[in-house]
């Protein structure tokens, strides 16, 4: 097999390490991806899984969650290796301070030392990016933005999360733990390979446009000029004072091509909604309902699989509010056992990367 | 004076995605999410100066 995925639940970063190694031992690795729960100080980590692997690309982030193929874990660390038969080439490089300016060029002019290509040039449909950034950041918006501007390449990923402590998240590469950055990895893979972005969610026929809003903080002052929140109850027919209560159950989303791209309410602030992601002023948006993540995901995965023929590997970026409401319906083992039949790594994000920055949504980058 | 922002969406997915479909729709994705609705503007569209600015910040980073 060219890409292994292994995961290991022991309590020591030591014996965690340990334990990947000996299940990669009959791979000759040439890249390792790896999400460790939070419980895992973050310098350590990093360091040895780094020293695991000293030949390798070696990168990953903290969670609030992990998978691995067949199953959700928590506290545990998840990894996946590919040999040079998976990944013909590799290059991974560190935004730092992920809010200021210039990061994404830097991090591109390694890539392009690399690759001998400029971003832009670079065939969309032989390379692929996977980004990781910090979660607590709330630069995604810029990062990805960024990203989008300067290549066509398909930057997939996820934000990282610290098990629902919301005190720091990390991204680790070169065996340094880092935070407020991103880690951005350029992939040539030897094999096909094709995206899936589910969410689970129907529009209901009712658009909130943004009339006001404060991008900066992801906050939205007014749809159709009216106050957000009254807005958003009277859409879906509550009480002011219920609100809060449906936004796991009905976000909103802007709808391009039938497909909605989610930004999921964080919190009522006084007449005022707050987001998880960026909404922009003159965006139209729809309330949406939700539906059934097994349902749906196993949909998404029998599609890619018969547009690729066969799964040989699969990373997936999974929202921690698509896992609350799993664990809500006791349905995780039924998520995990969705992608049991091929080797799996993902996590619980704080928020997933595909094209733009979005929420309550699975992205999944998926080898041929 | 008006028509501009028509323009410029169109340059720039001509400028990126050039005959490729499947380009074509990402970059109206991404002008989207960037709050920039393609199918809004027409020829006789005002010149709104904040999406013009954003959209020469999009051409800048074209070269």
């Amino acid at each position: 097999m060219n890409i292994v995925s292994a995961f290991s639940s022991k309590k020591s970063v030591e014996l965690v390490v340990q334990d990947l190694q000996e299940q990669f031992r009959s791979v000759d690795a040439k890249l390792v991806i790896y999400y460790a729960s939070s419980l895992h100080a973050p310098e350590a980590i990093s360091q040895k899984m780094q020293e695991a692997f000293p030949t390798a690309a070696v990168f990953g982030c903290s969670t609030a969650g992990e998978i691995a193929s067949g199953k959700m874990l928590k506290n545990s660390v998840t990894a996946m290796a590919f040999n040079g038969e998976a990944i013909s080439e590799v290059e991974v490089a560190v935004v730092e301070n992920v809010q200021g300016e210039g990061g994404v060029e830097q991090a591109f002019g390694a890539f392009e030392k690399r690759f001998g290509v400029p971003m832009l040039d670079l065939n969309p449909r032989r390379y692929v990016g996977i980004v990781l950034v910090d979660g607590l950041s709330g630069a995604e918006e810029k990062l990805i933005d960024k990203i989008g501007d300067l290549t066509d390449v398909t930057f997939i990923g996820g934000s990282a999360g610290d098990d629902l402590k919301f005190t720091a998240t990390h991204v680790y590469a070169n065996g340094k733990s880092y935070s407020n950055a991103a880690v951005l990895a350029l992939l040539k893979p030897a094999t096909e390979f094709s995206f899936i972005k589910t969410q689970s969610f129907n529009a209901l026929c009712k658009n909130l446009v943004v009339t006001k809003a404060c991008e900066a903080s992801r906050q939205v002052l007014e749809f159709n000029n009216r106050p957000a929140v009254a807005a958003y109850a009277e859409a879906l027919g509550v009480p002011v004072e219920e609100a809060a209560g449906k936004f796991m159950h009905n976000p909103v989303g802007l709808v391009i091509d039938g497909e909605p791209y989610v930004r999921s309410p964080q919190q009522v602030k006084g007449d005022s909604m707050l987001f998880y992601c960026g909404v922009v002023e003159g965006m139209e948006l729809s309330v949406l309902e939700s539906t059934d993540i097994i349902d749906d995901t196993r949909k998404a995965l029998a599609e890619a699989k018969a547009k690729l023929g066969s799964i040989s590997g699969l990373i997936n970026f999974n929202c921690i509010l698509r896992t609350l409401e799993l664990e809500q319906k006791q349905a995780t083992e039924a998520y995990g056992e969705l992608f049991a039949d091929f080797p799996t790594i993902g996590f619980s994000t704080y928020g997933e990367q595909y094209i733009g920055h979005i929420n309550q949504t699975a992205t999944m980058l998926v080898f041929k | 004076m008006a028509g501009k922002i028509k323009m410029m969406i169109e340059s720039i997915i001509e400028q990126r995605a050039k005959d490729n479909a499947m380009l074509q729709g990402v970059i109206r994705t991404k002008l989207m999410l960037k709050g920039i609705d393609p199918k809004k503007y027409t020829h006789q569209s005002d010149d709104d100066p904040a999406i013009i600015s954003k959209l020469e910040l999009l051409v800048k980073d074209l070269k």
